[in-house]
């Protein structure tokens, strides 16, 4: 018997994929609700690897689903929901065609929401899942926040997204889970971290909102997308909350001082506003203790155990613990020019206690009158009055601790001054075989002290006559920076050692007392075994060339080649540092004519 | 009468065959004929008025039904009780004996007045109280659960991720009801194993969200940093300056313009050639007749020709390999750049559509918008020289902005960073032009500077207001030139295949209502006749 022909298609690439009028056939909906629904769901148009053939030799560029895709959306309950909604929103209509308007406000009044928790949960597994998806939404919900109400949103989004923000950033508050920051001309970056998740969001400067024109952005879509992730970010908070000990429907731990006289029109409205200040720490579940540090890190021997990387995750581990209570017990006040939200957002993220003008914003708790006040953040030239007991301080300063983990030298910050630039803190820290000039590297890591400008002083100068080779010396053994720490190390090491030693000549002097007794007890004491370090590290590069020559064939090139590239960035450094120390050198000479000049010239008039 | 298919050769060997296969039929026609006749008598002494009739009712005319019509049927049967109900109807034709039997109102009909009344009269004794009160709860209930429905939709009130929510335990989501049991609900649920997998879930976003920033667009960069972010900018839109430059050396112009005049000289040009030449030549010539296609002849190849031919063949065939071989070479080196442009491939944005989303461009920030300075982020815009030396430009003849005769000075430009000019750096004219045609081009683009609506200020949670309450039309401007964050969503989820790129529609110019149509000629009388009726 001959088998049956096979239908061209039917199988293979032409069978997997469905075009959108397909779909829209096969689930009869309408396209709007095709959107939304797949939206909501998570499903999206997909690229076929070979185009004729998933259209079934069809040309042209058609939107492609899955067919899977579309037979898994058949299944949803909500296409239901949304089949009755369509009977309901007719039923409305006819009413008011009819003018039975009480029915149809019963109608209005009674109208089926769609829940979509079910979906959240489906697409979000579990609450890791959402936590790493959270990026968009936060960015998405931030942004709607800003906007007025805009013809194709619902009305009560943009206010449902400030709500659930706020939450969220008292969440990251009660958390102290805020770990970078970064101020942009598009908005702030931030970057937060829950269970190990890095979220990285952006909000939009305060007023940047610009009317769209209707062709670059389908807002109908956007809202559709805000629509699932406010539902997304409503679960995430409450079980951050809950998590945190905090009663989720944020409330207020201070009893508010309500006045009996007056009546309040809108208690809800008030407590609001007062949570949305961010000035107040929320409300815990009774019987919550309230101090859970962090247990130490526990260190397990893994099989690849390396000690550096060890070390350097210890050291993030205490930065990072650092950080977290980088303003604790410091007070601030916010000028009224100064963006309110960001700076009390960061500085109550790390424990400090902030407040700003009574007339500006609802929730300030003390005023600038205040002596204990020990920071004043401002951002204009000069002020008036001033406080004797208190620095008056420019926003970066705050974003820059952040982003330095500690507290900065206030000093470049002052009122007036002119700024250090704002780096950022999302750089590839793979880069670093890179020339970093010695003022940058400063901003960088607030250790590290460029040498060159705290010394040459007008004392140095002064003195520098006699010890100018002294100096020269002093820092040429600086400027090989690593080299020089390497035999500093090395030389105290080397001191010890022969502190050591000396141990080891007592030692000699109770042997010879031991050997008196030695005969009586025959038993040999110990000598400690010493390890010389140099000969270790010797060591070390020989095993080291070993193993390079036991790379295999295949990687030998890439190998050298790495390493050749590792030398000639290394090499380029190296250069550039030379140039550097050759022009600050110069620099520094002319200083110097310039002063014994001036000097000469003061003399010869006072003799004159 | 069926036909019965004849045997020809029946056995008939014994007394059943014989009956079976003996037709005797018309024996027994014959019979039956016999017996009938004795019973009622000879058919031929009947009387006439016995057998025949007067027909009087004449021709019967036949009545053709009428057809109906699909809906006609419908509605017909719209009358009729339901299939379903049809087995309970009385099927006898006896009539019911009870002739007053009481009628029963069916199910659904309104209730009359009476009913009405006795109703209440019933309630008033308490006759269905028990009914009553589970009516009550069953609302209640019902009640209760929209509310608390429309309850976790505000509040969010529920651990999704928890272990106590019924869909956790394993109960599936049909059950869960409160008209349902616990007893019911567990009783239903399903084993731990399902027959067949649930299919995963479609996982095709893998790009970040949010993208790393590049240290350039700082508020308040490092000169470094943002001389890089510009260089970035520069590049990029010169290779779009270099595309377009190459489309109109391709298309237009490759073509030069000519006058109408030039035009139709040309054209008489080319139309003396095509007329006929003087025939002096023919007359020349002898008288002898000649074929328009003279006879071929069969010209042998001498073996020299066919040799060279050979010859020429094989050659053609080496340099075909040559080229081959060639390019086998070529495409070993080819490969790394293969390589490169399959990755490419690989983290292009995915084509979802027939239209293409939006090419990722590098963040240009304004040297102008750099102050520094957190309040005035983007409110000096007055300061932006270069857009002013554009405007001047613009104002100035073409010819001004091709060769520049005023430099344009910096100094707005130096405020951000340390003491090294932009214009040092940068050194070349063309560059500052690009970077002036970026910003022009996109304050162009990005306009659309309405109506801005500020948050109302009675607003609970407080919506965000700038500190300064103030709104410039100067800082309206600069945020046009500001990317906006919106359109980068909007983008971002294209790029990442979550939405396939909608085409850009223009927004359709309303047309304006004239009153007089094309090709209407306005008379003197209309003017007259419309400024006596302003009158």
């Amino acid at each position: 018997m001959v088998s049956k022909k096979k239908k061209k298609y039917a199988s293979g690439e032409g069978a997997q994929f469905m075009t959108r009028k397909a779909a829209l056939k096969k689930l009869q909906l309408s396209l709007k609700d095709f959107r939304r629904i797949c939206i909501l769901k998570g499903i999206y148009p997909r690229e076929p690897r070979n185009r004729k053939r998933a259209q079934k030799g069809a040309g042209g560029i058609k939107t492609l689903y899955h067919t899977k895709d579309i037979r898994f959306l058949l299944h949803e309950p909500i296409i239901w929901k949304i089949r009755d909604l369509k009977v309901y929103q007719q039923k409305i209509r006819k009413a008011r065609a009819m003018r039975r308007y009480g029915e149809m406000r019963k109608y209005l009044r009674d109208h089926p929401e769609m829940t979509i928790d079910h979906i959240v949960k489906e697409r979000y597994p579990t609450f890791v899942d959402a936590l790493r998806d959270l990026d968009d939404c936060l960015t998405l919900c931030f942004l709607f926040s800003t906007f007025p109400s805009l013809k194709k949103v619902p009305r009560d989004q943009s206010m449902l997204c400030r709500r659930l923000t706020v939450e969220f950033m008292h969440a990251v508050i009660a958390a102290k889970a805020l770990r970078k920051v970064f101020v942009s001309i598009k908005g702030y970056y931030y970057q937060a971290e829950f269970e190990g998740q890095t979220i990285t969001w952006i909000v939009p400067h305060h007023f940047s909102f610009q009317p769209q024109s209707k062709d670059e952005v389908d807002f109908k879509i956007m809202s559709t997308f805000v629509e699932f992730y406010t539902n997304l970010l409503g679960f995430v908070n409450f079980k951050l909350y809950h998590s945190l000990n905090l009663v989720y429907p944020p409330k207020l731990t201070r009893g508010l001082s309500l006045n009996s006289e007056k009546d309040l029109i809108d208690e809800k409205a008030y407590v609001a506003e007062r949570i949305a200040a961010m000035n107040l720490s929320l409300a815990r579940i009774a019987g919550s203790n309230d101090a859970e540090e962090l247990p130490e890190i526990d260190i397990f021997n893994t099989e690849d155990e390396d000690p550096q990387k060890l070390e350097e995750a210890k050291l993030e581990v205490e930065k990072v613990k650092k950080l977290k209570t980088m303003f604790k017990g410091l007070k601030f006040f916010i000028n009224r020019e100064v963006p309110r939200e960001p700076l009390v957002f960061l500085i109550r993220c790390f424990g400090g206690e902030v407040s700003w003008d009574r007339n500006m914003f609802v929730g300030a708790t003390f005023d600038e009158t205040d002596e204990t006040i020990n920071y004043q953040i401002v951002d204009r030239p000069s002020m008036e009055k001033q406080y004797l007991s208190r620095y008056y301080v420019q926003p970066q300063w705050v974003f820059d601790n952040v982003n330095a983990r500690t507290l900065l030298p206030i000093n470049k910050y002052l009122m007036g001054a002119v700024l250090p630039p704002h780096l950022s803190p999302f750089i590839d820290k793979t880069k670093d075989q890179v020339y970093i000039p010695p003022e940058q590297r400063a901003l960088n890591d607030p250790d590290f002290k460029p040498k060159n400008d705290d010394e040459v002083s007008d004392e140095d100068i002064e003195e520098a006559s006699d010890e100018d080779e002294k100096d020269q010396e002093e820092k040429d053994s600086e400027d090989e920076g690593a080299e020089a720490a390497l035999t500093r190390q090395y030389q105290e090491e080397v001191a010890e050692e022969s502190s050591s030693d000396d141990d080891g000549e007592d030692d000699n002097e109770k042997k010879k007392i031991a050997k008196e007794k030695k005969k009586a007890m025959a038993v040999k004491p110990g000598v400690p075994h010493k390890d010389h370090p140099y000969q270790k590290e010797i060591e070390d590069k020989q095993a080291f060339r070993l193993r390079e020559k036991l790379v295999r064939k295949k990687h030998r090139n890439l190998y050298k080649s790495m390493k050749a590239g590792q030398e000639a960035r290394k090499k380029e450094i190296w250069l550039l540092r030379k140039k550097r120390r050759l022009h600050d050198e110069k620099v520094q000479e002319e200083k110097k004519v310039e002063k014994r000049k001036q000097r000469m010239q003061a003399l010869d008039a006072a003799s004159a | 009468m069926s036909v019965v298919k004849k045997k020809k050769h029946v056995s008939k060997k014994n007394k059943k065959a014989w009956r079976k296969h003996c037709d005797i039929r018309d024996v027994e026609d014959f019979l039956e004929d016999q017996r009938l006749e004795e019973r009622l008598g000879k058919f031929e002494a009947k009387p006439d008025a016995e057998l025949f009739v007067v027909d009087t009712g004449g021709e019967e005319v036949k009545v053709e039904e009428e057809k109906l019509s699909a809906k006609q049927r419908k509605r017909a049967k719209l009358a009729e009780p339901p299939k379903c109900y049809q087995i309970l109807l009385p099927s006898s034709k006896v009539p019911d004996p009870n002739a007053k039997r009481n009628h029963v109102n069916p199910a659904g009909t309104k209730p009359t007045a009476l009913s009405k009344l006795t109703e209440k009269r019933r309630l008033e004794k308490g006759s269905f109280e028990r009914k009553m009160q589970l009516a009550k709860k069953n609302r209640k209930v019902a009640l209760n659960l929209k509310k608390k429905n429309k309850m976790t939709r505000q509040n969010f009130g529920l651990d999704l991720w928890g272990q106590d929510l019924p869909e956790a335990k394993g109960i599936p989501s049909t059950l869960v009801d409160d008209f349902i049991s616990p007893e019911a609900q567990l009783h239903n649920v399903l084993p731990e194993r399902r027959l067949r997998p649930k299919p995963p879930l479609a996982t095709t976003v893998t790009r970040k969200a949010v993208d790393i920033p590049h240290p350039g667009i700082s508020y308040n960069p490092s000169f470094k940093e943002h001389q890089e972010l510009l260089q970035e900018v520069v590049a990029h839109e010169q290779k779009i300056m270099k595309r377009g430059e190459r489309l109109h050396r391709r298309t237009t112009g490759m073509f030069s313009r000519v006058t109408q005049q030039e035009n139709e000289n040309q054209w008489r040009e080319d139309m003396k050639l095509n007329e006929p030449s003087k025939p002096e030549e023919e007359s020349a010539s002898d008288s002898e007749y000649r074929a328009v296609n003279p006879p071929v002849q069969n010209k042998k190849k001498d073996h020299k020709a066919r040799r060279k031919q050979r010859e020429r063949l094989v050659e053609k065939e080496r340099l075909k390999r040559e080229k081959i071989d060639k390019k086998k070479i070529t495409d070993i080196y080819n490969e790394k750049r293969a390589k490169q442009r399959a990755l490419l491939a690989e983290t292009a944005t995915p084509s979802l559509n027939a239209h293409k989303a939006h090419k990722k461009e590098p963040e240009f920030v304004d040297p102008a918008m750099l102050s520094g300075n957190l309040t005035r982020l983007s409110t000096n815009s007055r300061r932006s020289i270069l857009l002013e030396a554009y405007r001047q430009l613009v104002s100035r003849s073409a010819d001004a902005i091709r060769e520049p005769s005023d430099p344009i000075d910096h100094q707005s430009c130096e405020q951000y960073a340390p003491p090294t000019s932009v214009s040092q750096f940068f050194g070349l004219w063309s560059v500052t032009l690009v970077l002036l045609r970026i910003s022009w081009l996109r304050s162009r683009d990005r306009g659309g500077c309405g109506k801005h609506k500020s948050g109302l200020s009675g607003e609970p949670w407080g919506r965000p207001m700038s500190s300064s309450g103030r709104l410039t039309a100067d800082m309206m401007m600069n945020k046009a030139l500001l990317s906006n964050l919106l359109r980068d969503r909007f983008e971002s989820l294209q790029h990442r295949g979550a939405l396939a790129a909608s085409k850009l529609m223009m927004k359709k110019k309303r047309k304006l209502k004239s009153y007089f149509k094309a090709g209407h000629k306005v008379t003197d009388q209309e003017i007259e006749k419309y400024i006596n009726k302003k009158k």
